[in-house]
């Protein structure tokens, strides 16, 4: 029974394949070419004029498939909007957001003055913000948000956070335990709830929130929509209603392909397909991916949940900085990404607070294997794999199972670092096991993060907790000063001056020039397939995952008009 | 050489007796079977290595079975992944069938083993085999020794039915009894009446076995249990290819899957046709 009904299955996807594939085999032959550029403008010169919508103020978006659908839904102080990734969250209003070039602008706040020692913070809200429901938004509420938030577990951090309190209508004052300079990024983020209607069980499927919409229906599993809340005090957004879907993204690439959804986030390997009527756009996100390295000798220490600590063969400095050397990022970005993104050295490459300084030359095979050498990493027994004092170069990379491109990636440099003389096994996973072995072993991590805290989190020396950040286990104590001096400054400038010498100082750092920590490989661009007749403005920089961010400048199109 | 299978059935060898077809069918099939297990082995990782510069390329001469995302040869990967499969396969039934031949010889020994073991085969089997297979392989850690295990754990009911029924029947014939008045040992009957009319239904389950065992691993593999999404099983293979169906690769599925047919297939016929040869009542035919 079994084995005919599993023959049977085989045959029709065989069937339902070979018939598919005959009328698509145009397509994929000047696809193989992957032209990074070609795809851009191709579907440009097709005529068809596509109505996706009934309606031409009407949106239907997948851009979510990222973070997926909010499970606990569209509640700020439970994930929707921050936390573990930071983007527009449509209902509900933040107190400042962020401009074109990435600089915080005020939203809800119209200014903010940080005390000369740092921990205490003043900003000073409009007094025009109503709810949807109508009630006027306040300081109160604000105090609220923020007071309910230190005691969420969600992944907000808000720790030190001391209280958040009322001295006026307009005016909330923040008390810090520690002065910290990537408070604001708390401040941006975090959309404000109203302390009339606020209750943790039932708000995130019923928000009321001041934001430019506010949601109508939510069927679970499936889409969200949203209306324009009239009462809106901002720029009035184009669109008037938002369909928010939640599919995967394979089925959105067959949804766009069916005219269903306006805009959808792609996968990279659909990078190089065309769809009549849509114009691919690679959105820059400083998505940085990298390989983690743990950093301590194994000496049979274990974490705090008794899992294994240290690998004798990353933490020699010189495998470290060897790979970080002999790796051919560039081959890496073209091959895996098509080209959508840029070569990334430090993490934060593309950030304000990223060092230059900190980067090495990199596809530099002699150099890098004359640096092992030196280091005492041999080939005596001639089986392609350097040994030292009878350790093999040889280390686990794990990698999630669920992603094609962490996939690619960790296969690349396993193949590259093959030639280094460096065996990189792979295993991928689910996140359960990759946490159980991420100091032990070396992880392919993705770090997207604006917030400063975490590159903070990323570095400093901590104890061997369960958590994902600094998952070597780094422990520099120059670098721990220059992270506390730059967390600690009340000024932005100071700081960001601070976070770049923590990557580099000309000595030390946590950049390849320095302990060589990481080996960060690229940064991936977003990749949406948008209705050429949607114009989406210029979207903030960056801010690839945070595509509606600027929701207030898209508009439709006339499609006989445009390009 | 899969042709050859078919056409054998077709009788192109007329002038063969059905003996020496039998033999013919089953000579070649090993022969397939064989070529794959060990091509598979010895290709080294190296022939799998990536090329980006060959991505999702059609069918050609150069790459029979076309190239996957990551611009390996797809030929190659199934290859790979059905010698990987067939060994699982091979070491499941192993297991399998040492599991049955123990449990179905308890069974014989008293009342009280024969209903425990009787209860131990229904409930294996009121379980479906493929969500035993997946908590049996997460339960001993997952990886490719989870799906053996889980593979080899499950296979055994069937067989242990049979063998256990075989010896019941034997049980009641007439020079067994006599063996007992003769005052023989439990032992001597064990191995000289008992056991030479196992042996040919033992060795058919194992094969017999096979086909199940690939498919199962296979499924475990598409579902995403067991080994990683880059090594080279027939599971994944195919759970991938389904990625790319919208895109209209079809030689990604399409290969691969009528190879683990063929496979499946050849085993079924390895079976059956061993099957005619060692039954004393066909054999002769």
């Amino acid at each position: 029974m079994l084995i005919g009904s599993i023959i049977v299955i085989i045959a029709v996807i065989g069937i339902i394949v070979s018939t598919s594939g005959c009328t698509s085999n145009t397509t994929s032959n000047s696809a193989s070419n992957s032209s990074s550029d070609a795809t851009h403008n191709a579907a440009s010169n097709s005529t068809s004029a596509s109505s996706t919508t009934p309606a031409s103020d009407e949106l239907v978006v997948n851009v979510y498939s990222h973070t997926g659908e909010p499970k606990a839904g569209f509640d700020p102080l439970l994930g929707w909007g921050c936390g573990h990734v930071n983007f527009e969250p449509l209902i509900q209003s933040t107190l400042f957001k962020s401009a074109d070039d990435g600089s915080i602008i005020n939203d809800l706040a119209t200014g903010y003055y940080v005390s000369p020692e740092g921990k205490t913070w003043t900003v000073n809200i409009r007094d025009d913000v109503k709810f949807r429901d109508g009630e006027k938004l306040t300081a109160k509420d604000v105090a609220f948000t923020f007071n309910t938030a230190i005691g969420s577990n969600s992944e907000l951090d808000m720790s030190n956070l001391e209280n958040a309190k009322v001295i006026n209508d307009t005016a909330v004052e923040f008390k810090l335990k520690e002065p910290q300079s990537s408070f604001i990024w708390r401040l941006r983020y975090l959309g404000i709830v109203p302390e009339h209607a606020y209750k943790k069980e039932t708000y995130g499927s019923n928000p009321v929130g001041s934001g430019p919409y506010k949601l109508i229906q939510w069927d679970k599993g499936q889409q969200a929509i949203f209306k324009f809340n009239e009462d809106y005090y901002g720029k009035k957004p184009f669109f008037k209603k938002i369909t928010m879907l939640f599919l995967d993204k394979e089925t959105a690439f067959a949804a766009a392909k069916s005219e269903d959804v306006d805009i959808a986030e792609i996968d990279i390997n659909h990078a190089n397909q065309t769809i009549d009527g849509y114009n691919l756009m690679a959105l820059p996100a400083a998505r940085a991916f990298g390989v983690s390295f743990p950093m301590q000798y194994n000496t049979g220490n274990k974490s705090l949940k008794g899992d294994p600590i240290g690998n004798n063969v990353t933490a020699d400095m010189a495998i470290r900085k060897a790979l970080n050397m002999g790796i051919d990022r560039k081959a890496i970005l073209e091959g895996v990404l098509y080209g959508k993104g840029d070569v990334e050295y430090t993490g934060v490459d593309q950030r304000a607070f990223g060092n230059p300084e900190a980067k090495i030359n990199d596809s530099n095979l002699e150099e890098a294997k004359k640096m092992l050498e030196n280091a005492g990493w041999k080939d005596n027994d001639g089986d392609g794999i350097r040994e030292k004092n009878g350790t093999k170069a040889e280390f686990i990379l794990y990698y999630s199972a669920a992603d094609q491109t962490r996939q690619a990636l960790s296969v690349t440099v396993s193949e590259q670092a093959k030639k280094l003389g460096i065996k990189i096994d792979l295993v991928g996973t689910n996140w359960d096991e990759i946490y159980a072995n991420q100091y032990s072993s070396a992880v392919l991590y993705a770090y997207s993060s604006v917030d400063t805290y975490n590159l903070y989190l990323q570095y400093h020396s901590k104890e061997a907790d369960d958590r994902y950040m600094n998952p070597g286990l780094y422990n520099n104590p120059v670098v721990d000063g220059y992270l506390e001096t730059a967390l600690r400054s009340a000024d932005q400038d100071q700081a960001t001056k601070y976070w770049q010498l923590a990557a580099y100082d000309g000595n030390t750092g946590y950049g390849p020039a320095g302990d060589a920590t990481w080996l960060w490989l690229v940064t991936m661009d977003y990749l949406y397939t948008v209705d050429e007749t949607l114009d989406i403005g210029t979207p903030q920089k960056n801010a690839g995952s945070d595509i509606l961010g600027n929701i207030y400048e898209w508009k439709r199109t006339d499609a006989t008009s445009s390009i | 050489m899969s042709t050859a299978v078919v056409t054998v059935n077709k009788g192109v060898f007329r002038g063969l007796n059905l003996r020496q077809k039998t033999f013919l069918i089953i000579g070649f099939t090993s022969l397939l079977l064989l070529t794959i297990v060990i091509s598979s082995v010895f290709l080294g990782d190296e022939s799998l290595q990536t090329n980006f510069g060959s991505k999702n390329l059609n069918p050609s001469p150069e790459h029979p079975f076309g190239t996957d995302w990551m611009g390996r040869d797809m030929f190659i990967r199934t290859l790979k992944g059905l010698g990987l499969s067939i060994l699982i396969g091979a070491f499941a039934s192993t297991i399998s069938s040492i599991l049955a031949i123990i449990l179905g010889l308890l069974s014989s020994t008293g009342k009280m083993a024969d209903s425990i073991i009787s209860w131990l085969v229904d409930l294996f089997l009121s379980i479906p085999h493929l969500l035993l297979i997946i908590i049996i392989s997460i339960g001993f850690g997952g990886g490719a020794t989870g799906i053996i295990v889980g593979v080899a754990l499950t296979h055994w009911t069937s067989l242990t039915r049979v063998v256990r029924a075989e010896i019941k029947q034997l049980k009641t014939q007439e020079y067994i009894h006599i063996s007992i008045n003769l005052g023989k040992s439990k032992l001597w009957i064990a191995t000289k009446h008992i056991l030479p009319h196992l042996i040919p239904q033992i060795f058919l389950g194992t094969i017999l076995m096979f086909p199940h065992a690939i498919l199962h691993e296979a499924s475990a593999t598409f579902l995403g249990f067991g080994l990683s999404p880059h090594e080279p099983a027939i599971g994944i293979i195919l759970s991938e290819s389904m990625k790319y169906l919208s895109a209209g690769y079809w030689w990604l599925a399409f290969f691969p899957g009528l190879s683990l047919l063929i496979v499946v297939l050849a085993f079924d016929m390895i079976g059956d046709n061993l099957g005619k040869i060692m039954d004393p009542r066909s054999a002769q035919e």
